[in-house]
């Protein structure tokens, strides 16, 4: 079993995936591909690719100090490979943010335009400075293989503990500031995360992971290179990163008993079970096996403490960076798979560029056996054709490429249709106005609505069947009464009132295609017969408002549009300007809440903590609200 | 149905369009970087890209080379192409489902000469299937998938012909819609893994013979014997054309009475 190509074929599969999510994702906006809301503004992109993105990547500095500063050359052997971690993972993180940033071609702002107030400011530019100063610090291996950079290698070489030392600093600013950041909202990250001591849990945090990030990305690559693992140096690592675990520990309790805030532990929300599993990943079990020399010094040891603590230290970015706010109203949320698949598709970039550095210059002492370049291995050939796939690096090739294809067009398929079209509206279907003399309209059953005075339009039109005919301009198929809702059945986009679908089923209409089309044109709606040719009875007579296709109006704008023509005549005619204004008909009350279903709503929206208006007042002093007399708000009088 | 119907025009369509336009992306780029290689390896570097460019030209042209030697397939072929590509891509009912999917539409056949390309991709692909069958070359030289591909490509059309130009019944348009849909998909999976993806490789087909001949020799010598078939026999063993096969003696012997005859 060849594991390298395996792994690689794995991570290019994610990576076609990936390119589908984004090419969505860059073309319908960040509604369409995930489930952030204006009250979720930051998600798994932030959490997990930017935030743990960073922490993750913190090997680079605390192996450049402890080689180049506190001149441990023991780990001289793993420092070119973790300072190239860190380089792919603060790239990764720069891809991530760009997925993340709604105008993501506005980047480059914050090099011009200043605003030295925000933690934001720092950290981007320290990034920034940091990719860099990483970029400088590693371009000396792949100078190594070619003799024209021989020069440019020098002077880096000669440059390298100013290089660490700006590294160094760089990364404790915008570590720290990472978790500033939230410094600025008390009230939303939930008490047992925040604490004015997040920037110094954040880097602590960081040092802990980098050093785990340092062993596990040594395991899993002596794995698929089937190198001798450096089990001792590791150990070593361990034996550091124990203590960092430990002080994290008490950092992290003692804030929590200096605030007084211990005592949110026993509440039943799930936050508190989210914090045991996070500590215990993220410190206690880290911290305990660490201090077992037997576990530290084993392979099997390491593949446990390693994860866990990786995973224990993302999940408490995820958790600062937006899983455990509060006040997120309704919802909670969850990343959608196109979230956690570009995720994926990023960490698998990183990981493929590292591979190919390893495989290609001198990052290791020992260069790894490349399975793609061996010179006596067979040529390979394709199963169902016979045909010669070539030397193993063609094959590769070869394979590596149908496997991007293939999980490319998978995810195409994957993405939801609504995804492609809709543009990320949410569907807010529309209930029925309740009433007859006084109607009362409120769409989407929020409570809030207009009161309609039905009857006293009905007069005004003349009070005939022509006076229906101004407003109702059709009906469905054998009916008489059709309620605007009927068609119009979305609150802000357009329905389609016509089911084309269901005319040319054999189990709805059972209509041939030229029963309706002409034959010999092209099918389309300009080209088929009207509706009323087949039912006489859709439009009312003396119908005024003239249906232009079968698309209907979203129910606001139909309505404003039905109401809003008239009252703006009326209001020239009658010299009375209020009549096509706003208050005139929106006047903020909730005089239904003595109907069981809205008052059922009500309760529930207020149990979730969502904060329902309590107006009784006019909410425009300068026009009178008449209170309507309790008999015409009745909603049972309909005939 | 219409469930079905609806997968075949959703996650189904968007899977099989993709790979296929992935899919020739990738054999165009990896069979540029393969002829790159081979060249690299190879000892003779001349190549007339002249010669290959005006090749590549003349045989896309059918008025010229194929025209004099069969005129008929010649024009039958390139009718068949015509119908095959121009049809589905500038129909107007195809253009106005792009136009509702992803928001663009381009220029457009009338309906009328697109029923016409059409006829002539069925037309077309019918003949074609019958000279493969009854033209003994082209018999020594076909596959199993070379007789299977015509009458594949023709169903998406004539379906298509049936529902555009026929009055049937809800129920039948049901049916044709779904063949129509699920064979498109079909042909399209596997467009890129089949010689149907010569549509994206043709102005590379002289540069990949010219490289060819570039191999070093002996080259191919042990194919058969790396395959494990060197007991398979080949067409070179059973000639299947009722021709002689000619000896090398013999035609050495003819050459040698030329060159007398041109002597004297």
């Amino acid at each position: 079993m060849n594991r390298v190509r395996n792994f690689k074929l794995f991570l290019w599969s994610l990576i076609g995936l990936g390119a589908a999510v984004a090419t969505a994702r860059f073309m319908f906006g960040l509604g369409a591909t995930t489930n952030l809301s204006d009250a979720v503004p930051w998600g798994l992109w932030i959490g997990f690719d930017v935030m743990s993105g960073v922490a993750l990547a913190a090997g680079g500095f605390v192996l450049t100090a402890t080689v180049y500063i506190f001149r441990l050359e023991k780990f001289h052997g793993i420092v070119r490979a973790a300072v190239l971690t860190a380089f792919l993972g603060y790239v990764a993180v720069a891809v991530g943010l760009l997925f993340d940033l709604g105008l993501p071609w506005n980047i480059w702002h914050m090099i011009v335009f200043w605003n030295p107030h925000s933690p934001l400011f720092e950290v981007g530019w320290c990034v920034m400075l940091y990719l860099t100063v990483l970029l400088l610090e590693f371009l000396p291996v792949p100078a190594e293989s070619f003799s024209s950079l021989a020069r440019v290698r020098t002077l880096l070489v000669r440059l390298r503990l100013p290089l660490v030392i700006a590294g160094i600093s760089l990364s404790t600013l915008h570590q720290s500031s990472l978790g500033s950041l939230f410094l600025i909202m008390p009230s939303h990250v939930h008490p047992l995360w925040y604490s004015p001591l997040l920037p110094v849990i954040f880097f602590l945090s960081a040092i802990a992971l980098g050093l785990m990030m340092v062993t596990l990305e040594g395991l899993i690559t002596s794995y698929l290179y089937r190198r001798p693992p450096e089990t001792e140096l590791l150990a070593k690592l361990g034996r550091a990163a124990r203590w960092i675990f430990l002080i994290y520990l008490g950092v992290r309790f003692t804030d929590l008993v200096v605030r007084g805030q211990l005592e949110h532990l026993s509440e039943g929300v799930w936050q508190v079970k989210m914090f045991w599993v996070e500590i215990a990943l993220s410190a206690v079990i880290p911290s305990i096996l660490l201090f077992i020399s037997k576990v530290r010094n084993t392979l099997t040891g390491l593949w446990i403490v390693a994860p866990t603590a990786v995973v224990g230290i993302v999940l408490n970015r995820i958790n600062v960076g937006g899983l455990v706010h509060q006040q997120r109203g309704e919802t909670l949320y969850l990343p959608a798979w196109t979230e956690i698949i570009i995720s994926a598709a990023i960490v698998a970039g990183a990981a493929l560029a590292f591979l190919y550095m390893v495989e290609k210059f001198h990052v290791w002492e020992r260069h790894p056996v490349d399975p793609e370049a061996q010179p006596k291995a067979m040529p390979a050939f394709d199963i169902a054709s016979f045909a010669s796939l070539g030397s193993p690096q063609i094959r590769s090739r070869t394979v590596y490429s149908l496997a991007f294809i293939f999980a490319a067009a998978l995810g195409f398929s994957l993405l939801s249709q609504n995804a492609l079209s809709s543009r990320g509206m949410d569907p807010a279907p529309v209930g029925k106005a309740r009433g007859w003399n006084e109607m009362w309209i409120d769409g989407n059953l929020d409570g809030f609505g207009t009161s309609f005075a039905h009857q006293k339009h009905f007069a005004r039109g003349g009070g005939d069947s022509t006076s229906c005919a101004i407003c109702h301009h059709a009906n469905l198929p054998h009916d008489r009464f059709t309620g605007c809702y009927q068609c119009h059945r979305d609150m802000y986009s357009a329905t389609d009132a016509f089911r084309h679908n269901w005319h040319a089923s054999p189990a709805g209409a059972a209509l041939r295609c030229f029963d309706c089309h002409r034959l010999g044109e092209v099918k389309s709606a300009a080209t088929a017969k009207s509706c009323s040719q087949c039912h006489q009875d859709l439009k009312p007579s003396g119908v005024v408002i003239a249906v232009k296709n079968n698309q209907a109006a979203s129910y606001t704008e139909a309505m404003h549009g039905l109401c809003l023509g008239c009252h703006k005549e009326q209001a020239a005619a009658l010299n009375k300007a209020d009549l096509a204004r706003c208050g005139n008909c929106h006047r903020e009350r909730k005089p239904l809440v003595d109907d069981p279903v809205l008052a059922k709503r009500y309760e529930v929206l207020e149990s979730k903590g969502v904060i329902v208006p309590k107006v009784s007042e006019p909410r425009f002093p300068g026009f009178p609200v008449p209170t309507p007399p309790e008999s015409q708000m009745s909603l049972q009088d309909r005939p | 149905m219409q469930a079905w119907i609806d997968f075949g025009e959703g996650p189904l369509f968007r899977f099989s369009f993709v790979l296929m336009l992935l899919g020739l992306g990738r054999i165009f780029v990896l069979t540029l970087v393969n002829v790159a290689e081979a060249y690299r390896r190879s000892p003779d570097k001349i190549l007339n890209y002249r010669e290959i460019r005006h090749k590549t030209i003349a045989w896309l042209i059918p008025t010229s080379r194929l025209w004099r030697k069969r005129p008929v397939y010649s024009g039958i072929s390139f009718l068949f192409h015509l119908g095959l590509i121009l049809g589905p891509l500038f129909l107007t009912a195809h253009v106005n489902l792009w136009k509702l999917s992803v928001g663009f539409a381009w220029f457009t056949l009338p309906q009328g000469l697109a029923n016409l390309l059409t006829l002539a991709a069925i037309i077309g692909a019918l003949a074609l299937f019958l000279m493969r069958v009854f033209y003994s070359p082209a018999r020594a030289l076909s596959r199993r998938q070379d007789y299977a591909w015509p009458l594949l490509l023709a169903i998406p059309f004539l379906t298509g012909y049936l529902m555009v130009n026929n009055t049937l019944t809800a129920g039948a348009y049901q049916a044709m819609m779904l063949v129509h849909l699920y064979t498109a998909a079909f042909i399209m999976l596997l467009i890129p893994f089949t010689k149907i993806a010569h549509c994206v490789l043709v102005p590379l087909s002289q540069l990949v013979t010219a490289v060819s001949w570039k191999f070093p020799a002996g080259t191919g010598a042990r194919v058969l014997e790396t395959l494990g078939l060197s007991e398979r026999p080949t067409w070179v063993d059973k000639p299947r054309l009722d021709i002689a096969p000619v000896k090398l003696p013999d035609l050495i012997k003819v050459q040698s009475q030329k060159k007398e005859a041109k002597a004297s």
